[in-house]
Protein backbone atom coordinates (compact mmCIF):
# COMPACT_ATOMS: atom_id res chain seq x y z
CA UNK A 1 0.00 0.00 0.00
CA UNK A 2 2.00 2.93 -0.73
CA UNK A 3 1.12 6.23 1.20
CA UNK A 4 -0.61 8.92 0.19
CA UNK A 5 1.99 12.06 -1.74
CA UNK A 6 1.73 15.12 0.01
CA UNK A 7 0.61 17.87 -1.65
CA UNK A 8 3.06 20.55 -2.94
CA UNK A 9 3.49 24.09 -1.30
CA UNK A 10 1.93 25.64 -4.44
CA UNK A 11 -1.25 23.23 -4.23
CA UNK A 12 -1.54 24.19 -0.78
CA UNK A 13 -1.05 27.84 -1.62
CA UNK A 14 -3.70 27.40 -4.58
CA UNK A 15 -6.51 25.48 -2.12
CA UNK A 16 -6.21 28.35 0.84
CA UNK A 17 -6.36 30.84 -1.69
CA UNK A 18 -9.73 29.21 -3.73
CA UNK A 19 -11.32 28.97 -0.13
CA UNK A 20 -11.24 32.59 0.32
CA UNK A 21 -11.74 33.63 -2.91
CA UNK A 22 -15.36 31.21 -2.78
CA UNK A 23 -15.72 32.20 0.37
CA UNK A 24 -15.85 36.04 -0.53
CA UNK A 25 -17.97 35.56 -3.62
CA UNK A 26 -20.58 33.73 -1.78
CA UNK A 27 -21.24 36.03 0.70
CA UNK A 28 -19.90 39.07 -0.79
CA UNK A 29 -19.32 40.20 2.75
CA UNK A 30 -16.33 42.34 2.61
CA UNK A 31 -16.30 43.76 -0.95
CA UNK A 32 -19.92 45.19 -0.57
CA UNK A 33 -18.62 46.93 2.78
CA UNK A 34 -15.16 48.34 1.45
CA UNK A 35 -17.05 49.20 -1.80
CA UNK A 36 -19.74 50.86 0.07
CA UNK A 37 -16.96 52.74 2.67
CA UNK A 38 -15.30 53.92 -0.57
CA UNK A 39 -18.10 55.32 -1.78
CA UNK A 40 -18.86 57.34 1.78
CA UNK A 41 -15.19 58.63 1.98
CA UNK A 42 -15.53 59.85 -1.66
CA UNK A 43 -19.03 61.46 -0.51
CA UNK A 44 -16.76 63.15 3.20
CA UNK A 45 -14.42 64.14 0.45
CA UNK A 46 -16.93 65.79 -1.58
CA UNK A 47 -18.26 68.08 1.59
CA UNK A 48 -14.57 68.81 2.47
CA UNK A 49 -13.91 70.19 -0.99
CA UNK A 50 -16.63 71.55 -1.78
CA UNK A 51 -15.80 75.17 -1.65
CA UNK A 52 -12.42 74.27 -3.20
CA UNK A 53 -11.97 76.07 -6.51
CA UNK A 54 -11.61 74.19 -9.96
CA UNK A 55 -7.76 74.37 -11.08
CA UNK A 56 -4.60 72.69 -11.57
CA UNK A 57 -3.65 72.85 -7.88
CA UNK A 58 -6.36 70.69 -7.14
CA UNK A 59 -4.13 67.96 -8.96
CA UNK A 60 -1.39 68.12 -5.97
CA UNK A 61 -3.39 67.09 -3.52
CA UNK A 62 -6.10 64.71 -5.18
CA UNK A 63 -3.38 61.78 -5.18
CA UNK A 64 -3.19 62.07 -1.54
CA UNK A 65 -6.59 62.18 -1.19
CA UNK A 66 -6.52 59.36 -3.01
CA UNK A 67 -4.53 57.09 -1.00
CA UNK A 68 -6.32 58.16 1.95
CA UNK A 69 -9.07 56.47 0.82
CA UNK A 70 -7.08 53.68 -0.22
CA UNK A 71 -5.81 53.28 3.34
CA UNK A 72 -9.40 54.03 5.01
CA UNK A 73 -10.72 51.26 2.98
CA UNK A 74 -7.63 48.67 3.19
CA UNK A 75 -8.09 49.53 7.25
CA UNK A 76 -11.67 48.06 6.77
CA UNK A 77 -10.57 45.33 4.47
CA UNK A 78 -8.10 44.06 6.91
CA UNK A 79 -10.04 44.26 9.67
CA UNK A 80 -12.71 41.78 8.60
CA UNK A 81 -10.09 39.35 6.72
CA UNK A 82 -9.35 37.40 9.88
CA UNK A 83 -12.48 37.98 12.20
CA UNK A 84 -14.45 35.08 10.30
CA UNK A 85 -11.25 32.85 10.59
CA UNK A 86 -11.50 33.54 14.51
CA UNK A 87 -15.60 33.41 14.56
CA UNK A 88 -15.55 29.91 13.06
CA UNK A 89 -12.51 28.42 14.44
CA UNK A 90 -10.98 28.36 10.72
CA UNK A 91 -7.73 29.06 11.62
CA UNK A 92 -7.37 26.23 14.34
CA UNK A 93 -8.25 23.81 12.07
CA UNK A 94 -5.47 25.66 9.64
CA UNK A 95 -3.02 25.38 12.06
CA UNK A 96 -3.66 21.75 12.84
CA UNK A 97 -3.30 20.86 9.64
CA UNK A 98 0.28 19.96 8.12
CA UNK A 99 1.12 23.08 6.60
CA UNK A 100 3.93 25.96 6.12
CA UNK A 101 2.73 28.97 8.12
CA UNK A 102 4.53 30.71 5.54
CA UNK A 103 2.10 29.38 2.86
CA UNK A 104 -1.18 30.96 5.25
CA UNK A 105 0.36 34.17 5.44
CA UNK A 106 0.84 34.50 1.19
CA UNK A 107 -2.46 32.85 0.75
CA UNK A 108 -4.12 35.58 2.70
CA UNK A 109 -1.84 38.31 1.78
CA UNK A 110 -2.92 37.51 -1.92
CA UNK A 111 -6.77 37.31 -1.04
CA UNK A 112 -6.44 40.41 0.64
CA UNK A 113 -4.59 42.02 -2.71
CA UNK A 114 -7.30 40.86 -5.07
CA UNK A 115 -10.01 42.10 -2.66
CA UNK A 116 -8.11 45.50 -2.59
CA UNK A 117 -7.45 45.63 -6.03
CA UNK A 118 -11.15 45.17 -7.09
CA UNK A 119 -12.02 47.80 -4.75
CA UNK A 120 -10.23 50.09 -6.03
CA UNK A 121 -10.97 49.01 -9.53
CA UNK A 122 -14.45 50.33 -8.69
CA UNK A 123 -13.42 53.28 -6.24
CA UNK A 124 -10.83 55.13 -8.12
CA UNK A 125 -12.95 55.55 -11.51
CA UNK A 126 -15.71 56.76 -9.45
CA UNK A 127 -13.30 58.96 -7.40
CA UNK A 128 -12.05 60.42 -11.19
CA UNK A 129 -16.00 60.54 -12.05
CA UNK A 130 -16.97 62.83 -8.97
CA UNK A 131 -13.84 65.28 -8.91
CA UNK A 132 -13.01 65.65 -12.63
CA UNK A 133 -14.93 68.87 -12.64
CA UNK A 134 -12.24 70.35 -10.33
CA UNK A 135 -9.60 69.65 -13.20
CA UNK A 136 -7.78 67.06 -15.45
CA UNK A 137 -5.06 64.69 -14.88
CA UNK A 138 -2.13 65.32 -17.22
CA UNK A 139 -1.70 62.80 -20.50
CA UNK A 140 1.05 60.30 -17.89
CA UNK A 141 -1.96 60.10 -15.54
CA UNK A 142 -2.44 56.24 -16.78
CA UNK A 143 0.95 55.76 -14.94
CA UNK A 144 -0.39 56.27 -11.89
CA UNK A 145 -1.52 52.18 -12.07
CA UNK A 146 2.07 51.22 -11.21
CA UNK A 147 2.39 52.76 -7.88
CA UNK A 148 -1.03 51.66 -7.00
CA UNK A 149 -0.26 47.75 -7.85
CA UNK A 150 2.72 48.26 -5.69
CA UNK A 151 1.25 49.93 -2.81
CA UNK A 152 -1.80 47.61 -2.82
CA UNK A 153 0.61 44.88 -2.82
CA UNK A 154 2.89 46.41 -0.12
CA UNK A 155 -0.13 47.36 2.23
CA UNK A 156 -1.84 43.72 1.72
CA UNK A 157 1.64 42.10 2.79
CA UNK A 158 2.26 44.19 5.67
CA UNK A 159 -1.42 44.61 6.70
CA UNK A 160 -2.10 40.24 6.87
CA UNK A 161 0.69 40.50 9.43
CA UNK A 162 -0.53 43.23 11.50
CA UNK A 163 -4.16 42.19 11.24
CA UNK A 164 -3.05 38.66 12.23
CA UNK A 165 -1.60 40.35 15.49
CA UNK A 166 -4.61 42.44 16.14
CA UNK A 167 -6.94 40.05 15.64
CA UNK A 168 -6.45 38.57 18.91
CA UNK A 169 -6.45 41.90 21.05
CA UNK A 170 -9.24 43.59 23.06
CA UNK A 171 -10.20 46.88 20.68
CA UNK A 172 -8.96 44.83 17.60
CA UNK A 173 -10.16 47.94 15.19
CA UNK A 174 -8.32 50.71 16.56
CA UNK A 175 -5.24 48.50 17.58
CA UNK A 176 -4.83 47.20 13.70
CA UNK A 177 -5.11 51.41 12.92
CA UNK A 178 -2.85 52.87 15.55
CA UNK A 179 0.15 49.80 14.05
CA UNK A 180 -0.65 49.94 10.44
CA UNK A 181 -0.80 53.65 9.52
CA UNK A 182 3.01 54.50 11.35
CA UNK A 183 4.29 51.34 9.62
CA UNK A 184 2.79 51.78 6.23
CA UNK A 185 3.76 55.30 6.24
CA UNK A 186 6.66 55.27 4.26
CA UNK A 187 5.15 52.76 1.29
CA UNK A 188 2.38 55.63 1.75
CA UNK A 189 4.80 58.60 1.56
CA UNK A 190 6.33 57.39 -1.67
CA UNK A 191 3.27 56.20 -3.42
CA UNK A 192 1.52 59.66 -2.87
CA UNK A 193 4.96 61.32 -4.64
CA UNK A 194 4.15 58.97 -7.41
CA UNK A 195 0.65 59.31 -7.93
CA UNK A 196 1.19 62.72 -7.71
CA UNK A 197 3.93 62.43 -10.12
CA UNK A 198 1.89 60.84 -12.85
CA UNK A 199 -1.06 62.99 -12.49
CA UNK A 200 0.61 66.55 -12.64
CA UNK A 201 3.03 65.66 -14.80
CA UNK A 202 5.81 67.56 -16.61
CA UNK A 203 9.07 68.29 -14.72
CA UNK A 204 8.00 67.00 -11.58
CA UNK A 205 6.97 63.78 -13.23
CA UNK A 206 10.38 62.96 -15.04
CA UNK A 207 12.18 64.00 -11.35
CA UNK A 208 10.79 61.75 -8.43
CA UNK A 209 8.06 59.51 -10.55
CA UNK A 210 10.85 56.27 -10.83
CA UNK A 211 12.48 56.90 -7.67
CA UNK A 212 9.56 57.13 -5.79
CA UNK A 213 8.05 54.07 -7.55
CA UNK A 214 11.86 52.04 -6.82
CA UNK A 215 11.57 52.84 -3.04
CA UNK A 216 7.85 51.89 -2.73
CA UNK A 217 9.14 48.36 -4.64
CA UNK A 218 11.87 48.62 -1.78
CA UNK A 219 9.58 48.82 0.87
CA UNK A 220 7.42 45.84 -0.23
CA UNK A 221 10.26 43.45 -0.79
CA UNK A 222 11.94 44.04 3.14
CA UNK A 223 8.63 44.42 4.57
CA UNK A 224 6.74 41.08 2.80
CA UNK A 225 10.59 39.47 3.52
CA UNK A 226 10.02 40.32 7.07
CA UNK A 227 6.18 39.84 7.42
CA UNK A 228 6.79 36.36 5.91
CA UNK A 229 9.43 35.05 8.28
CA UNK A 230 8.25 36.79 11.88
CA UNK A 231 4.56 35.15 10.60
CA UNK A 232 5.33 31.87 11.72
CA UNK A 233 5.32 33.51 15.24
CA UNK A 234 2.52 35.68 15.08
CA UNK A 235 0.22 32.84 13.69
CA UNK A 236 1.22 30.28 16.49
CA UNK A 237 1.24 32.04 19.71
CA UNK B 1 23.27 30.58 47.61
CA UNK B 2 21.75 26.52 48.34
CA UNK B 3 18.28 27.76 47.81
CA UNK B 4 18.94 29.62 44.34
CA UNK B 5 20.12 26.23 42.96
CA UNK B 6 17.01 24.83 44.32
CA UNK B 7 14.62 27.24 42.49
CA UNK B 8 16.33 27.19 39.23
CA UNK B 9 12.90 28.57 37.63
CA UNK B 10 12.30 31.76 39.50
CA UNK B 11 13.17 34.49 37.14
CA UNK B 12 16.70 36.00 38.41
CA UNK B 13 17.67 39.15 38.83
CA UNK B 14 20.92 41.44 39.87
CA UNK B 15 23.63 40.36 37.28
CA UNK B 16 27.04 42.29 37.48
CA UNK B 17 25.42 45.50 35.48
CA UNK B 18 24.05 46.18 38.55
CA UNK B 19 26.62 46.40 40.21
CA UNK B 20 28.44 49.02 38.16
CA UNK B 21 24.76 50.66 37.71
CA UNK B 22 25.06 52.84 40.33
CA UNK B 23 29.05 54.33 39.48
CA UNK B 24 27.62 54.47 36.04
CA UNK B 25 24.49 56.77 36.87
CA UNK B 26 26.77 59.17 38.92
CA UNK B 27 28.99 59.23 35.67
CA UNK B 28 26.16 59.63 33.89
CA UNK B 29 24.92 62.84 35.90
CA UNK B 30 28.45 64.54 36.04
CA UNK B 31 29.27 63.91 32.40
CA UNK B 32 25.59 65.80 31.27
CA UNK B 33 26.01 68.08 33.46
CA UNK B 34 29.46 68.65 32.43
CA UNK B 35 28.33 68.95 29.20
CA UNK B 36 25.39 71.58 29.81
CA UNK B 37 27.95 73.75 30.98
CA UNK B 38 30.27 73.72 28.33
CA UNK B 39 27.57 74.35 26.00
CA UNK B 40 27.21 77.35 27.35
CA UNK B 41 30.25 78.62 28.83
CA UNK B 42 32.85 77.10 26.59
CA UNK B 43 32.24 76.47 22.77
CA UNK B 44 31.24 79.37 21.09
CA UNK B 45 28.18 80.48 19.68
CA UNK B 46 28.08 78.97 16.05
CA UNK B 47 26.19 80.23 12.59
CA UNK B 48 23.10 78.36 12.44
CA UNK B 49 20.77 77.25 9.90
CA UNK B 50 22.78 78.60 6.63
CA UNK B 51 19.97 79.79 3.70
CA UNK B 52 20.42 80.76 0.10
CA UNK B 53 20.36 84.42 0.21
CA UNK B 54 17.34 85.20 2.65
CA UNK B 55 14.56 82.82 2.36
CA UNK B 56 11.06 83.08 3.90
CA UNK B 57 10.71 80.32 6.11
CA UNK B 58 7.42 80.17 8.20
CA UNK B 59 6.27 83.52 7.82
CA UNK B 60 9.55 85.16 9.05
CA UNK B 61 12.53 85.72 7.38
CA UNK B 62 15.99 83.77 7.75
CA UNK B 63 19.13 84.11 6.86
CA UNK B 64 22.62 83.38 8.81
CA UNK B 65 22.62 84.45 12.05
CA UNK B 66 24.52 83.62 15.14
CA UNK B 67 21.99 81.52 17.27
CA UNK B 68 21.93 80.64 20.83
CA UNK B 69 19.51 78.07 20.18
CA UNK B 70 21.88 75.84 18.28
CA UNK B 71 22.86 75.07 22.31
CA UNK B 72 19.76 72.39 22.01
CA UNK B 73 22.17 70.63 19.29
CA UNK B 74 24.19 69.39 21.93
CA UNK B 75 21.32 67.51 23.76
CA UNK B 76 19.19 67.13 20.81
CA UNK B 77 21.91 65.02 18.55
CA UNK B 78 23.16 62.95 21.70
CA UNK B 79 18.90 62.08 22.86
CA UNK B 80 18.29 61.48 19.29
CA UNK B 81 21.21 58.58 19.23
CA UNK B 82 20.69 57.25 22.31
CA UNK B 83 17.22 56.94 21.43
CA UNK B 84 17.77 54.29 18.26
CA UNK B 85 20.54 53.02 19.94
CA UNK B 86 17.94 51.59 23.02
CA UNK B 87 15.59 50.76 19.84
CA UNK B 88 18.02 48.43 18.18
CA UNK B 89 18.57 47.13 21.93
CA UNK B 90 15.11 46.31 22.25
CA UNK B 91 15.07 44.78 18.61
CA UNK B 92 18.17 42.40 19.19
CA UNK B 93 16.27 41.38 22.42
CA UNK B 94 13.26 40.70 20.73
CA UNK B 95 14.89 38.32 18.58
CA UNK B 96 16.17 36.63 20.74
CA UNK B 97 12.77 36.19 22.52
CA UNK B 98 11.13 34.49 19.38
CA UNK B 99 14.23 32.24 19.17
CA UNK B 100 14.73 31.28 23.20
CA UNK B 101 10.94 32.03 24.01
CA UNK B 102 12.36 33.21 27.27
CA UNK B 103 10.77 35.37 29.78
CA UNK B 104 13.74 36.97 30.70
CA UNK B 105 14.83 39.10 27.00
CA UNK B 106 11.17 39.36 26.37
CA UNK B 107 11.52 41.87 30.12
CA UNK B 108 14.59 43.31 27.98
CA UNK B 109 13.07 44.27 24.66
CA UNK B 110 10.49 45.75 26.57
CA UNK B 111 12.49 48.00 29.27
CA UNK B 112 14.97 49.01 26.41
CA UNK B 113 11.53 50.10 24.44
CA UNK B 114 10.73 51.98 27.82
CA UNK B 115 13.84 53.65 27.47
CA UNK B 116 14.03 54.42 23.76
CA UNK B 117 10.52 55.59 24.70
CA UNK B 118 11.88 58.14 26.90
CA UNK B 119 14.82 59.31 24.74
CA UNK B 120 12.11 59.92 21.89
CA UNK B 121 10.13 62.24 23.42
CA UNK B 122 13.15 64.03 24.72
CA UNK B 123 14.16 64.24 21.07
CA UNK B 124 11.11 65.23 19.88
CA UNK B 125 10.83 68.27 22.52
CA UNK B 126 14.30 69.40 21.66
CA UNK B 127 13.75 69.00 18.11
CA UNK B 128 10.94 71.32 18.38
CA UNK B 129 12.98 73.63 20.48
CA UNK B 130 15.24 73.24 17.46
CA UNK B 131 12.74 73.95 14.73
CA UNK B 132 10.72 76.88 16.58
CA UNK B 133 13.74 79.03 16.72
CA UNK B 134 15.80 78.08 14.13
CA UNK B 135 13.58 77.62 11.68
CA UNK B 136 10.54 79.75 12.64
CA UNK B 137 7.90 77.23 12.51
CA UNK B 138 6.82 74.55 14.80
CA UNK B 139 6.54 71.73 12.56
CA UNK B 140 7.70 71.39 8.96
CA UNK B 141 8.16 67.66 7.32
CA UNK B 142 11.60 67.13 7.36
CA UNK B 143 13.00 63.51 6.92
CA UNK B 144 14.37 63.53 10.22
CA UNK B 145 11.37 65.40 11.99
CA UNK B 146 8.73 63.04 10.11
CA UNK B 147 11.25 59.70 10.88
CA UNK B 148 11.00 61.15 13.97
CA UNK B 149 6.90 61.54 14.43
CA UNK B 150 6.52 58.00 12.98
CA UNK B 151 9.04 56.59 15.49
CA UNK B 152 7.54 57.54 18.40
CA UNK B 153 4.46 56.53 16.99
CA UNK B 154 5.07 53.07 16.61
CA UNK B 155 6.45 53.25 20.01
CA UNK B 156 3.32 54.30 21.39
CA UNK B 157 1.38 52.11 19.45
CA UNK B 158 3.76 49.07 20.98
CA UNK B 159 2.87 49.69 24.46
CA UNK B 160 -0.65 49.82 23.68
CA UNK B 161 -0.38 46.48 21.88
CA UNK B 162 1.25 45.34 24.99
CA UNK B 163 -1.65 46.12 27.12
CA UNK B 164 -4.10 45.10 24.53
CA UNK B 165 -3.23 41.53 24.76
CA UNK B 166 -4.01 39.29 27.85
CA UNK B 167 -1.87 36.13 27.71
CA UNK B 168 1.54 37.26 28.53
CA UNK B 169 3.20 34.92 26.14
CA UNK B 170 0.82 35.93 23.57
CA UNK B 171 1.78 39.50 23.95
CA UNK B 172 5.68 38.93 24.30
CA UNK B 173 5.15 37.42 20.70
CA UNK B 174 3.31 40.29 19.36
CA UNK B 175 5.63 43.11 21.23
CA UNK B 176 8.65 41.52 19.95
CA UNK B 177 7.61 41.17 16.38
CA UNK B 178 6.21 44.81 16.14
CA UNK B 179 9.74 45.92 17.32
CA UNK B 180 11.53 44.21 15.04
CA UNK B 181 9.41 45.59 12.46
CA UNK B 182 10.22 49.29 13.76
CA UNK B 183 13.63 48.66 13.38
CA UNK B 184 13.64 47.85 9.91
CA UNK B 185 10.64 50.55 9.23
CA UNK B 186 12.23 53.73 10.67
CA UNK B 187 15.36 53.64 8.49
CA UNK B 188 13.29 52.69 5.03
CA UNK B 189 11.15 55.50 6.42
CA UNK B 190 14.02 58.34 7.00
CA UNK B 191 15.51 57.03 3.47
CA UNK B 192 12.06 57.70 1.80
CA UNK B 193 11.54 61.12 2.89
CA UNK B 194 15.06 61.89 2.29
CA UNK B 195 15.37 60.62 -1.10
CA UNK B 196 12.00 61.70 -2.99
CA UNK B 197 12.77 65.28 -3.87
CA UNK B 198 10.26 67.66 -2.72
CA UNK B 199 9.64 70.95 -4.41
CA UNK B 200 7.56 72.50 -1.70
CA UNK B 201 9.72 73.19 1.05
CA UNK B 202 12.91 75.45 1.20
CA UNK B 203 15.81 73.84 1.23
CA UNK B 204 17.71 74.42 4.37
CA UNK B 205 21.39 73.76 4.46
CA UNK B 206 23.93 73.07 7.50
CA UNK B 207 27.42 74.35 7.68
CA UNK B 208 29.37 70.90 7.31
CA UNK B 209 31.81 70.12 9.92
CA UNK B 210 32.32 70.75 13.65
CA UNK B 211 35.08 72.71 15.26
CA UNK B 212 36.62 70.38 17.62
CA UNK B 213 34.85 72.12 20.90
CA UNK B 214 31.94 71.49 19.79
CA UNK B 215 32.78 67.91 18.57
CA UNK B 216 34.52 67.98 22.64
CA UNK B 217 30.77 68.63 23.68
CA UNK B 218 28.87 66.99 21.75
CA UNK B 219 31.00 64.04 22.67
CA UNK B 220 30.77 64.85 26.43
CA UNK B 221 27.30 64.89 26.28
CA UNK B 222 26.60 61.67 24.21
CA UNK B 223 28.84 59.81 26.90
CA UNK B 224 26.67 61.34 29.39
CA UNK B 225 23.67 60.32 28.10
CA UNK B 226 24.63 57.23 27.36
CA UNK B 227 25.36 56.24 30.59
CA UNK B 228 22.29 58.06 31.82
CA UNK B 229 20.30 55.70 29.80
CA UNK B 230 21.92 52.41 30.92
CA UNK B 231 21.45 53.17 34.64
CA UNK B 232 17.82 53.97 33.95
CA UNK B 233 17.33 50.79 31.94
CA UNK B 234 19.24 48.62 34.73
CA UNK B 235 17.40 50.31 37.20
CA UNK B 236 13.84 49.54 35.57
CA UNK B 237 14.96 45.79 34.29
CA UNK B 238 15.96 45.10 38.07
CA UNK B 239 12.78 46.14 39.20
CA UNK B 240 11.02 44.22 36.97
CA UNK B 241 12.62 41.26 36.93
CA UNK B 242 12.11 41.51 40.95
CA UNK B 243 8.15 41.59 40.73
CA UNK B 244 8.35 39.12 38.32
CA UNK B 245 10.49 37.00 40.89
CA UNK B 246 7.84 37.97 43.72
CA UNK B 247 4.96 36.73 41.52
CA UNK B 248 7.00 33.72 40.26
CA UNK B 249 7.75 32.95 44.20
CA UNK B 250 3.97 33.63 45.20
CA UNK B 251 2.63 31.11 42.75
CA UNK B 252 4.86 28.61 43.85
CA UNK B 253 4.31 28.63 47.63
CA UNK B 254 0.93 28.69 46.49
CA UNK B 255 1.16 25.45 44.45
CA UNK B 256 2.61 24.30 47.29
CA UNK B 257 -0.03 24.86 49.74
Amino acid sequence: METPKRPSSFAQYKTLLAKDLRQEFRTREMLVSMGVYALLVIVVFGVALSFARPGEEFLEVSAGLLWALIVFTSLLGLNRSFSHEIEEGCLEGLLLAPLDHGVVFLSKATSNMVFLLIVEAIAIPLYWLFFSSLAHPAETGWLMVAPILVGSVGIAGIGTLLSTITVNTRGKDVMLALLFVPIVFPLLYACVSATTAAIVGGDLMAESFMVSLALAAGYDVIMILASWVLYDFVVGA
Amino acid sequence: MKEKAREVKLPESGQWPDRIAPVVLGAGIVLSTLGFLLAFLWVGPVYGASVDGVELIGGSMVSQMLLISQKIFYFHMPVAIVSFIALAFAAYYAIRFLMTKEQRFDSCSQVAMEVALLFVICTMITGEMWTRFEWGVWWTWEPRLTTYLILMLIVIAYFILRNAVDEPERSATYSAVISIIALIDVPICFMVTRLIPSSIHPVVLREGGMTADMGICLAVCLLGLLCVGFALYRARFNQLRLSQRVEAMKQTLEEQQ
